[in-house]
């Protein structure tokens, strides 16, 4: 905790030194955030290409804008407000052309399914069981898909970065009750989607169990 | 408790979203009630289904190329003006408003206040149309920068550690003090970073070496070796940060920025020799190979090279 106000306290000193028109002090703001805006909308587009063309707009969006930024909320809320406001334009025009999102392109222009990147490499991997893994992946990327834009990004912003529904109430400029509400009709709406998937992860785990298992039993 | 409020507020319950007292009225009905309880279960199944599916970490690759397009990017790229932060926006305006009544009350109050004082003032004194002179650290109240045009020029006493600036508001005026007077200060300081005229820009940055201990000079400097159009003024403030390569990594980013892209050959040559003490530094070696490797200047590419037969091999 102590470490965040820290942190927040030299998001402050940065933010001021940038509306200066310090560079170096941006820059600096950008390395502190923007591993984890790239990671998001990786994960939201599912494509490296989109995932670095929202990263360039929404740091130079904040780059011209930072002379306003009034300090009513972090730095962070604010940049990833400009995130998520990108990545939900994304999904509203990804939706509008229906695309399959099972397949994705790398930058180099290949296509890769995003299932992959969920396989497992582990020395030892059961391919059976990453097959499994990987079945399940599909399905749960389909049952995204059918999300509406902002049901999809509180999904995201709570389940996949742990965010607390009122950070991302702030984020997206609603209320922790309307977060809420929006939790609820995406995890139902996944749930009647996935309902035939019941025990699979279970599945998966239990056969992770056993192969952690018998590595330390021949390790021993 | 009710069975539909129980489902209703299950998920958050599963993802840790529960004020604490309705956490425990939860946990108390699930314990009595099997439906509820079955509904819990797969609330938390539901939930490491869905994290079997694990975020994927952006590569170092992708991130240092994003990171490298959005620096380019932001070499072209101008932050929102002085006009902009002060164009006026109603919806802003009406929400500060609307969200502090009291500051807005305190708001009029003053500006109903200092009219009056400054109209008071006005008609009291008699108004000179002339330079304004004054002597010493105990002349007029100096100007806010914000009031400052520009700056005329700067003199300093030879011998001495004192030193004349003659400067603009709506009037020139002067104002003459040591260096360690804090006008005498900011008016370097404006002088370095706003000036048009680059002759002043160079006295002021070359004044300016003497207090490089100040962290607000360096990054003064720092930013005419960055952004002055000037030659000379950028050889001045490069001349001035030499010392704090060492120290201080942002002057050692900035000095490591002029070698690699700055017009200038003398300014690179000597950035070269600057960066000589820390050329051990990764960085620094890193910026080495690549000039080594393909810089259009023969010069710096024999130099670089030459830095780098002295740096012993890395694993």
């Amino acid at each position: 905790m102590a470490g965040e106000s820290l942190n927040r306290i030299d998001d402050t000193v940065l933010v001021r030194e940038a509306q200066r028109g310090d560079r170096a002090a941006f820059e600096d703001l950008v390395r502190r955030y923007d591993q984890a805006v790239l990671r998001l909308a990786l994960r939201l587009t599912g494509s490296e290409h989109e995932a670095q063309d929202i990263y360039q707009e929404a740091f130079l969006k904040a780059y011209r804008n930072v002379g306003s930024f009034r300090f009513e909320c972090s730095f962070y809320t604010w940049i990833y407000r400009i995130v998520t406001n990108l990545c939900l334009d994304h999904l509203r025009r990804k939706q509008v052309r229906k695309e399959d999102s099972g397949v994705v392109m790398n930058a180099e222009g290949e296509e890769f399914s995003v299932i992959e990147q969920a396989a497992d490499d582990r020395p030892n991997a059961n391919p059976e069981k990453d097959l499994l893994r990987r079945e399940l992946g599909s399905q749960i990327g389909r049952a995204l898909d059918k999300l509406t834009p902002r049901e999809r990004m509180v999904f995201e912003l709570k389940h996949y970065h742990g965010l607390k529904l009122r950070t991302v109430g702030e984020m997206l400029n609603t209320t922790e009750e309307t977060a809420k509400n929006t939790l609820f009709r995406a995890t139902q709406k996944l749930r009647g989607a996935l309902s035939g998937l019941r025990g699979r992860a279970r599945d998966i785990r239990g056969g992770d169990l056993r192969d952690d298992a018998g590595r330390r039993g021949q390790a021993i | 408790m009710k069975c539909e409020w129980v489902q209703q507020n299950i998920m958050l319950h599963v993802y840790d979203e529960l004020a604490d007292d309705a956490r425990y009225e939860l946990d108390q009905h699930v314990a009595r009630c099997e439906a509820c309880a079955a509904e819990l279960a797969a609330a938390r199944e539901f939930r490491q289904t869905m994290a079997t599916v694990t975020v994927v970490e952006p590569s170092p690759n992708l991130l240092t190329s994003s990171r490298m397009r959005l620096q380019e990017a932001l070499e072209t790229t101008q932050q929102g003006g002085f006009w902009t932060r002060l164009t006026f926006d109603p919806g802003i305006w009406l929400r500060q408003v609307r969200f502090s009544p009291a500051l807005a009350a305190v708001l009029l109050l003053v500006g109903f206040g200092g009219g009056t004082a400054v109209t008071f003032r006005v008609i009291k004194s008699n108004p000179t149309d002339g330079p304004v002179q004054s002597a010493g650290p105990t002349g007029a109240t100096p100007d806010v920068e914000a009031n400052i045009t520009g700056i005329r020029s700067i003199t300093p006493e030879p011998g001495t550690n004192r030193v004349n600036i003659k400067y603009d508001t709506v009037n020139t005026k002067e104002t003459a003090g040591a260096l360690s007077d804090i006008r005498i200060q900011q008016l370097l300081l404006f002088a370095a970073q706003n000036n048009t005229n680059s002759g002043v820009r160079v006295d002021s940055v070359d004044l300016l070496r003497q207090r490089m201990n100040d962290s607000r000079v360096r990054e003064a400097l720092v930013y005419a070796l960055r952004y002055d159009n000037n030659p000379g003024v950028r050889l001045k403030a490069l001349e001035g940060l030499g010392s704090y390569v060492k120290d201080d990594v942002r002057v050692r980013d900035a000095v490591l920025e002029t070698l690699t892209n700055d017009a200038n050959p003398g300014l690179r040559t000597e950035a070269l020799r600057v960066l000589e003490p820390v050329r051990a530094d990764a960085s620094v070696r890193a910026t080495l190979e690549r000039l080594a490797a393909k810089d259009s200047n023969k010069f710096i590419r024999d130099q670089s090279r030459a830095q780098l037969a002295q740096l012993p091999e890395l694993d």
